[in-house]
């Protein structure tokens, strides 16, 4: 392998470094207009009038738009193409407001201070509805009806989907021990650095350009046709750098009204979002309250589950509605579970919408698992590694609810490893203390899904040039969120090239020029499209071996793809834009190739992390001081982007176990985390020294071998340090986040002695 | 009214007009058409402006631009010389870059405490990176690149 396997540096790497790249919010332009919202400051109201002489009156206002004279078709932010079905339950700007922060009306105008200026002046009449705030009470309502006649009402459970396998009444009676555990989830936020932006802009054929960082151009194009009630072909995407997106950019919101305003005054219209617009008006990861009652045998063996999960999605449906169905296809696919029993519901609540967010439900779902498993290992006596061991699923297992083969799911390696390597046993056995910081070890396993199969036509097609420079273009709809996406692409393209990895053009993600693609979601892009361009190179490389058999005077099979070059076995070569010249010459079009890769499977993909902790029982802080993560991923395309994508989502674990919430205030709506200052996140210094281990087993089916690590690299880490704290004090605390204030009133109830001085 | 502001950027004397509450990060980017600059949340939490204003990191969001008059204010742009700088391809080979939002903000705070701190530990490299945040990397490779950074200058300087 000349390419793939190696730790080669970001092909934009350069750019980036230097502040170089073009992000959305740096195409600057005198002749754009720009956008300010006006926000609800309700969670639930009709809007009945919007007053805005005095901010029309500003120099420099071009207009204000809100549901009166803006477009009143309803759609849904989560579609992916167009035509697919969807509770389409949004509008540019409502009737009625469904959270604090929902859309009530926008000012364009000049330039963006102007526009701030002139929103902050716009006097909005409400009437007032009563909220449904917490999920429990939304469960005990068929929330209000919210519109006008024809728009969707407010139903709960928006969802709700239940599973049975096996015999679950005999396996619980079978069962030494029932253990049932409540765990509660947070509402987190992406907090990319770079906030909401977007920018449109008409083009000389009169359609609509719109610029942004997005995970699909397709879904933007889709949610944007359906928005403005306009043919989806009026409207060209093309996906701009990303400053992160974790889920937070995969759903168009700024995008729609972007795209109408350039529609309405012919020019072009920039949008973007503050740090705290971006926390109460985008997307949040869904909360969940749950349930789960475990039987089990004296030696650890799982008899019988149980899952009653309760899915808070906030304010409109987006995707909220496929939630418990996700975290069911996630949670089957861990353990070998002989009885299974599961009911999960999704309801609506007069809070901030939630939507994808790394991992999409499968964070949820295995906090909840992880940390009830750990509960009951606790109470069994058993060692939580062993646990595991005895229950994780082997390579090939089916999974009971598609019946899809796992692949080579090598979990029991991650855990055998990832425990060896941190010095688990040792570790546990160490006591916790008595001083002031109290010690504990804790683990957790996961899994995560590797596309779309088969709930979509899990497909994509990418084509090979050769330029004449002897570089290589590739048109894929490629949406890179930031985390090397295009260098592992670049590199499974430059392998069978024989082409350094840089020398592979990556077009961006355009709707006009590229064949549709689902986009980044679901951790596809490696294991689906990375297979799409292996064969795409695969093919593009024998093409080249042909063109190159009159130069070189030899069969295309004795002939090799290395530095840039074709050569033969007796050491001559032809540079790969000396064959494209001669080729030009001949009058032979230069080689090409196209395949498309349909996916006829969907291994998991598999972990177990291992955190080491100190509790401050004076003041309930929390301090991770050691942190291995051992990842299946069939084979590391680039390590050092594997090991990139695992840190970052170790950090994000960690925030949601300790710190990360929006806190949204029962009693009126409010999120009180609204900023930087007020959402805490784990920073450089409460981040520990992380070891990661790479189980590179080969799967199959994906390129080279590989698997998705995107997602998966999040999904375990809160239940890992949430064991670690209950390691450390001997509680069973289950409701995140372990927040300082939680941690002491958990010690004040357990009367865990403080410290001696 | 603006007044016209006279600092130097990136080693080079500029003037240009700025309003009474017009934030340096704003000035930077949009006067001077330095992008590379980022803002993140215009609150001084996120550290994606930093600047160096006379050789110090601040977030450029919370001065005001007329405060940097007589000013040096070094943006990653002055960070590059003909190619990139050493700390700049440091973050690149040890994988510190990802979606480079953050990056430019985090390598000037990283520059501030190298020239103030040639030898910063890895603790004191987390401090001093504390205002800065990147959702993307962990910060194990942006303090691994720091800290190497340094030992490189530090063996350059012995070598000379």
């Amino acid at each position: 392998m000349n390419f793939v396997g190696r730790r080669v540096p970001l092909v934009d790497g350069a750019a980036k470094a230097a502040g170089r790249l073009t992000f959305v919010a740096d195409m600057q332009g005198t002749e754009s207009l720009h956008g300010a919202l006006v926000f609800s400051p309700h969670a639930h109201a009709r809007i009945v009038t919007v007053d805005a002489a005095e901010a029309l009156a500003l120099d420099g206002v071009l207009g204000v738009h809100w549901h009166a004279n803006t477009p009143a078709n309803h759609y849904n932010s989560s579609i992916w193409h167009i035509d697919q079905e969807a509770l389409a339950d949004e509008r540019m700007f409502p009737e009625i407001a469904r959270h604090i922060g929902d859309r009530v009306a926008a000012i364009v105008a000049e330039t963006e201070e102007i526009a701030r200026h002139a929103a902050a002046l716009v006097r909005v009449e409400y009437e007032a509805l009563a909220p449904v705030l917490t999920p429990s009470a939304a469960l005990r309502r068929i929330g209000p009806a919210t519109g006008a006649e024809g728009e969707p009402t407010f139903d709960n459970p928006v969802a709700e989907e239940r599973f049975a396998f096996g015999d679950p009444e005999g396996g619980f009676a079978a069962a030494s021990m029932i253990v049932e555990v409540d765990v509660s989830t947070p509402r987190s936020h992406h907090c990319a650095i770079e906030t909401h932006a977007c920018r449109a802009a008409p083009q000389p054929d009169g359609r609509i350009l719109v610029s942004t960082p997005c995970q699909s151009v397709f879904a933007v194009q889709a949610v944007v046709a359906q928005a403005l009630g306009v043919p989806a072909d009026r409207f060209r995407v093309v996906k701009t750098p990303i400053g992160g997106s974790f889920g937070g950019k995969a759903e168009p919101i700024l995008e729609p009204l972007c795209a109408h305003f350039a529609m309405v005054y012919g020019r072009p219209v920039s949008l973007r979002f503050n740090r705290s617009e971006t926390f109460v008006s985008t997307r949040t990861r869904s909360s969940v309250t749950a349930t789960m009652t475990l039987g089990l045998r004296r030696d650890g063996r799982i008899t019988a589950r149980q899952t009653d999960i309760v899915v808070d999605i906030g304010a409109y449906s987006t995707g909220g509605n496929y939630l418990p169905g996700s975290m069911l296809q996630r949670l089957v696919r861990l353990y070998d579970v002989p009885a299974e029993l599961y009911r999960g519901r999704a309801v609506y609540t007069n809070t901030p919408p939630t939507g994808a967010f790394r991992g999409y439900g499968s964070p949820q779902i295995h906090t909840v698992a992880e940390i009830a498993l750990d509960i009951a290992a606790g109470r069994l006596g058993i060692d939580p590694v062993r646990i595991r061991a005895r229950n994780l699923v082997a390579p090939g297992a089916i999974e009971p609810r598609g019946g899809l083969d796992l692949g080579n799911a090598r979990a029991r390696d991650c855990l055998q490893r990832g425990a060896d390597a941190f010095g688990w046993t040792a570790r546990r056995a160490i006591g916790q203390g008595t001083g002031r910081w109290r010690k504990g070890v804790g683990v957790a396993c996961a899994t995560h899904i590797n596309g779309c199969y088969p709930a979509e036509d899990e497909e994509t097609t990418a084509t090979l040039h050769l330029l004449a420079d002897g570089r290589v273009q590739l048109i894929l709809a490629l949406h890179d969120l930031g985390c090397g996406a295009d260098t592992t692409i670049a590199q499974i393209a430059a392998e069978s090239l024989g082409v350094e990895p840089a020398a592979i053009d990556i077009v961006a993600a355009d709707t006009d020029t590229c064949p549709y693609d689902l986009g980044t979601r679901a951790s596809r892009m490696t294991y689906i499209c990375g297979e799409a361009v292996r064969k795409a190179s695969s093919a593009l490389a024998d093409r080249i071996r042909n063109d190159a058999v009159l130069d070189l005077n030899a069969a295309a099979g004795d002939l090799v793809l290395s530095s840039a070059s074709v050569w033969r076995g007796d050491g001559a070569s032809l540079a790969l834009s000396d064959l494209a010249a001669r080729l030009v010459r001949r009058g032979v079009d230069l080689p090409s190739a196209t395949r498309t890769h349909r996916a006829t499977a969907n291994p998991g993909s598999y972990a177990a992390h291992f955190a080491a902790v100190e509790v401050d029982t004076w003041t309930g802080s929390v301090r991770v001081c050691d942190y291995v993560a051992a990842h299946d991923v069939g084979r590391a395309v680039n390590p050092m982007l594997v090991e990139g994508q695992i840190h970052g989502g170790i950090q994000i674990g960690i925030g949601y176990a300790l710190y990360e919430d929006v806190a949204i205030d029962p009693r009126d709506g409010r999120m009180r985390g609204d900023s930087f200052s007020r959402y805490v996140l784990a920073n450089a210094p409460e981040m520990p020294p992380m070891r990661v281990l790479l189980v590179e087993e080969g799967e199959p089916t994906g390129p080279y071998g590989a698997k998705a690590v995107g997602e998966i690299a999040t999904i375990p880490v809160a239940a890992a340090v949430v064991n670690a704290v209950n390691h450390a004090l001997g509680t069973e605390l289950a409701t995140l986040p372990l927040s300082q204030e939680r941690i002491l009133e958990a010690l004040a109830r357990r009367d865990i002695p403080a410290a001696a001085e | 009214m603006p007044s016209t502001l006279s600092l130097t950027v990136n080693g080079r004397s500029v003037s240009a007009p700025a309003e009474p509450g017009e934030r340096l990060s704003r000035f930077l980017r949009e006067r001077l058409g330095l992008t590379g600059l980022k803002e993140g949340c215009c609150e001084g939490e996120c550290g994606a402006c930093t600047v160096l204003l006379d050789g110090e990191p601040v977030n450029s969001c919370l001065v005001l631009a007329l405060q940097a008059e007589g000013c040096e204010v070094v943006t990653v742009e002055g960070l590059s010389g003909d190619g990139l700088g050493d700390l700049q391809a440091m973050f690149i080979e040890r994988g510190a870059v990802q979606c480079g939002y953050c990056t430019p903000g985090m390598l000037v705070a990283a520059e501030g405490l190298l020239r103030n701190n040639p030898e910063p530990t890895d603790a004191e490299t987390r401090s001093a990176l504390a205002g800065n945040i990147c959702r993307c990397t962990g910060f194990q490779t942006i303090i691994d690149a720091v800290v190497a950074t340094a030992a490189a200058r530090g063996q350059a300087g012995d070598a000379a």
